[in-house]
């Protein structure tokens, strides 16, 4: 069998930053499909660089729980890890690396299941949040993609991408939709520092529906929340190369 | 039999670490594990082995949480690596690897000097139950060997390395400021590390 290493940010100054991942975690641990279910992490423990020390399994699958395709998954994972890229042979091991959680396209319907848990209508419009950056190109293409997703479901009147830290700016959401009602999705793994402080501060939400201007925007938690997560990482770690 | 593991106290039916208060906490690595998140202060424990292990508690022990499973519930690969470090195998990394391999945000931790990475590593490590065995430190076999620095500790040589050519003025320590905010003037940490370096160059 196989053992399923979950990778994750964490966090030295939030205590949820983790949260979905153990919570995924203990959610695999308990179907039972996978030898064992470790958890690691940049930020907290066990660190990616110890993650496997007391792993014996002769096949690992490490799934990074990260939206973006980028500077994590792309440097910091393979390095602290020691992988060789997408198949690593090491001391009898093999381990294999999937992409992120963020670039599988059952993701899309994660997200439609926020916005209908929100209360999203045909009508609406949906919002993908994601973080974005000004440095990395690579970090808005698994929001551009997940937005084309959703809108292509056809089960909105609109749907497309907006950013926290890149054009176009979550605060002008208003002018890039139409519909009356917005239901923004943070395509965030967690509700930690941004999806649940600094973005609700920012867009002056109270709670989860505020009327701005005689339309209305709901906010939904952070898509790595939603335990449908657990089948995504599943469905990545079956996909790893063999 | 009684035994401890860092701060644990580890009873035949039960682990738990003393003090005024008894609490029960269920016996369960989701339940323990969500209770030493937080030290007696409230604050966010972002290092397992942090001497800040709340009090006053204790956890049934039982076939499907058994005494294994709590110590790694608390301090993850604790018995791993005291198990590798006994039977000679646990892979140790120097500080100086691990500083010299980080990049972006991280990659300045590598200018800390040798005096700076010492007193960083006094002042980080002093403060966790863990011993950096990648530091030279004696460790017995009942102690709970540290093969690599953490993310902490190169988070803390990342500030130190900007102290160094203007070590910014000290501040009473504040108890209320985040554990890790190494950032912030009154950190506990911090306070120490610049108070150290202060007295070093009097």
């Amino acid at each position: 069998m196989t053992t399923l290493a979950l990778v994750g940010h964490g966090s030295h100054l939030n205590a949820n930053s983790s949260a979905p991942v153990h919570a995924h975690a203990a959610t695999l641990r308990r179907r039972g499909r996978f030898e064992d279910v470790l958890t690691g992490f940049w930020k907290e423990e066990p660190s990616l660089s110890r993650m496997l020390d007391g792993c014996t399994s002769a096949d690992v699958v490490v799934v990074p729980v990260f939206i973006s395709n980028g500077y994590f998954t792309k440097t910091v994972i393979p390095r602290e890890m020691r992988l060789d890229g997408p198949l690593t042979q090491r001391d009898g091991q093999r381990i294999r690396y999937t992409g992120p959680v963020g670039a599988d396209e059952s993701l899309a319907g994660v997200i439609i299941e926020r916005a209908l848990e929100a209360g999203a209508r045909p009508e609406d419009a949906i919002a993908v949040l994601g973080h974005g950056t000004r440095r990395e190109s690579e970090s808005e293409k698994n929001v551009y993609a997940m937005a084309k997703r959703v809108r292509a479901s056809g089960r909105f009147a609109e749907a497309g991408a907006v950013f926290l830290d890149q054009e176009p700016g979550m605060l002008d959401m208003l002018e890039v939709f139409r519909a009356g009602t917005v239901v923004v999705v943070p395509l965030f793994v967690a509700d930690g520092w941004h999806a649940g402080q600094t973005i609700p501060a920012d867009l002056s939400l109270e709670g989860a529906e505020t009327r701005k201007g005689g339309r209305i925007v709901r906010y939904t938690p952070a898509v790595g929340t939603h335990p449908s997560l657990a089948a995504v990482i599943e469905r990545l770690a079956g996909s790893a190369a063999e | 039999m009684t035994r401890t593991v860092g701060q644990l106290l580890i009873e035949d039916e039960t682990i738990g670490v003393p003090g005024a208060a008894k609490r029960t906490i269920t016996g369960t690595p989701e339940a323990v594990f969500a209770h030493v998140r937080l030290g007696d202060d409230g604050r966010y424990r972002p290092l397992s082995g942090a001497a800040t292990l709340p009090t006053g508690w204790s956890a049934p022990l039982g076939p499907a949480f058994d005494a294994d499973i709590a110590i790694e519930t608390v301090y993850p690969l604790a018995l791993t690596h005291q198990r590798q470090f006994a039977a000679g195998t646990l892979r140790v990394v120097p500080l100086e690897d691990v500083l010299a391999r980080q990049s972006g945000r991280y990659e300045s931790s590598a200018v800390l000097s040798e005096e700076g990475r010492a007193r960083a590593a006094g002042v980080v490590c002093g403060a966790c139950v863990r011993h950096p065995v990648w530091n030279g430190a004696a460790c017995a076999p009942e102690g709970i060997p540290c093969p690599e620095a953490c993310s902490v500790l190169v988070a803390f040589c990342r500030e130190a390395a900007s102290w160094q050519a203007s070590p910014p003025p000290p501040e009473p320590p504040d108890p209320r400021i985040a554990w890790a905010a190494f950032e912030e003037p009154g950190n506990e940490l911090r306070e120490r590390y610049l108070q150290e370096m202060a007295e070093a160059h009097d």
